[in-house]
Formats: structure tokens, sequence, C-alpha cells
């Protein structure tokens, strides 16, 4: 087994899946819980993005973010299951990283929004922000689903190598 | 075990996800019988705008009337109103 994850990226992972779940949960409870899992959630985002320019190995964005003909060219190889095993993300991950950090972004972006006064009460920004929210479940269910495809297919329990950072050696 | 719990918990949650987004938010609830007996909506408006409110949304939620608006102070206000009386209705918040 070799160190793949580190430990900022794993925290900032779990971090993440917490204050959207308690997010989620808080949608319409009382008090001000929601906004501040919201700010929460951007900073760790925020956080997440700068590791991926500052940080290195597999954290970085440089080393997963890959162009769309080869994205398209590991599609292809998927659906012909002789794709090859990656030790970072493989390059529909990449994306997926990519697309689930710009959502939070924006989801979290439209909640602040709503909180001001200009936008407070606007039913469009109130729209905007759950159909955001919606189309970030997507997309975390299009994550998840992603995982336990590529664990069953190269044998290897993703969940756990984001729990303790480690995968088996190539 | 613990391994799937991240999973096992994320899957849960999602499929709970469209079992609470239908219906009353639990805020607060009138009983207010048919909405055949309720008094428009725009009355309540109307009534919260002269009193210097600025109403941007009315909804109804748990049998109420939900309004968002800036109050006369320019506070950001989620208050709720019996659609009958039209009498503000304290909320689980307040």
């Amino acid at each position: 087994m070799i160190p793949v994850w580190g430990a900022l990226v794993r925290v900032l992972h779990w971090s993440l899946v917490l204050t959207v779940a308690a997010a989620w949960l808080t949608r319409h409870s009382p008090g001000r819980w929601h906004e501040w899992l919201g700010y929460g959630t951007l900073a760790i985002v925020g956080a997440r993005i700068a590791w991926g320019f500052l940080g290195s190995g597999h954290a970085r964005f440089a080393d997963f973010v890959r162009s769309f003909p080869a994205t398209v060219r590991y599609a292809r190889a998927v659906l012909a299951r002789r794709e090859a095993r990656y030790l970072g993300h493989n390059p529909l991950g990449g994306w997926m990283v990519i697309a689930l950090l710009s959502m939070l972004t924006l989801v979290g972006f439209t909640g602040w929004l709503y909180t001001t006064d200009r936008f407070w009460g606007v039913p469009w920004v109130e729209a905007l922000h759950s159909t955001l929210s919606d189309v970030l479940f997507g997309f975390v269910a299009l994550h998840i689903l992603g995982v336990v495809f590529t664990s069953v297919r190269h044998r290897e329990n993703l969940v756990a190598a984001m729990l303790h950072g480690r995968k088996p050696a190539p | 075990m613990s391994r799937k719990f991240p999973t096992a918990t994320l899957v849960a949650v999602l499929s709970l996800a469209p079992v609470a987004m239908a219906g009353a938010t639990g805020l607060a609830t009138c009983d207010s019988g048919s909405p055949d007996t309720w008094q428009p909506q725009e009355k309540l408006t109307a009534a919260l705008n002269e009193k210097g409110w600025q109403v941007r949304n009315v909804k109804v939620d748990g049998g109420c009337y939900e309004v968002y608006a800036l109050d006369e102070k320019g506070e950001r206000v989620e208050a709720y109103f019996h659609p009958v009386t039209l009498e503000r209705v304290k909320t689980a918040a307040e």
C-alpha cells in the first residue's frame, strides 16, 4: 500500500460530506444553522481549490484535470471495459471534482445572495439556489456511483482509500 | 463495517431527499380549514406594505401565509400569518 491522499485532502473531503449533509438537513430549520453551514462549506471549498494549486502529488489539479479528448478516450475505454487504473483521480473522476467544487460554489453563492437585503425573499433567487442544489446532489449521486463502479472494476475500496489515504501499489 | 459507513449515510440522506422536499417546513402551522375561507394574499400584502413593509414573496406553508419581506425597519423577516384572521403567527424560530 502506498500513500495517495494526503491528510488535508481527506479531512476536506469528509468535512464537505458532513457540512453538505447538515446543510441539507437544516434547509428549513429555524435559526441560522443553514447559513453558517453554507459559509463553512464555502470555506472548505476555498481551501480545497487553494490546495489544488499549492498542494503536491495527487492533490493538485494539474495531476488529475485532463483534456477533453483524453477524457473522452478514457470514457470510451470504460465502455469497452479496458480502462487503465489510476492511482489518483481518473479523467472522469477529475472532472467530477471540478463539477462538485463548481456546484458547491454556485449553491453557496446563491444561498448567500438570498441573505442580502437586495435579494432576500426574491422568488427566482430561492428557486435558483434550490435547483442548483438539486443539480449538486445529482452530481453527488453520480460521484458515489463512479466510486462504487471503479472500486468494483479495479477490486479496490476507494471509500477506504479516502479514509486512510493509501492504495495498493500498481 | 466502519469503511462502509460514509457511503451508507450519504445514500440514506439522498434517498430521503424527495420525501422531505414535499410538504410543510414545520416552522409554523395554522388551523385554517379550507382555502376557500381564506382572505386573499393580496389583502395581506397590501396591509403589510401599508405599514412600511416591503413584501417580496408570499407562499403557503403549514396552512399559513408565509411572507418574505423587509419590515418597516428594513430588517429581513420571514413571517407567518393566519390566512383567515391575517394575525401574525409565532414560528419555531421566534
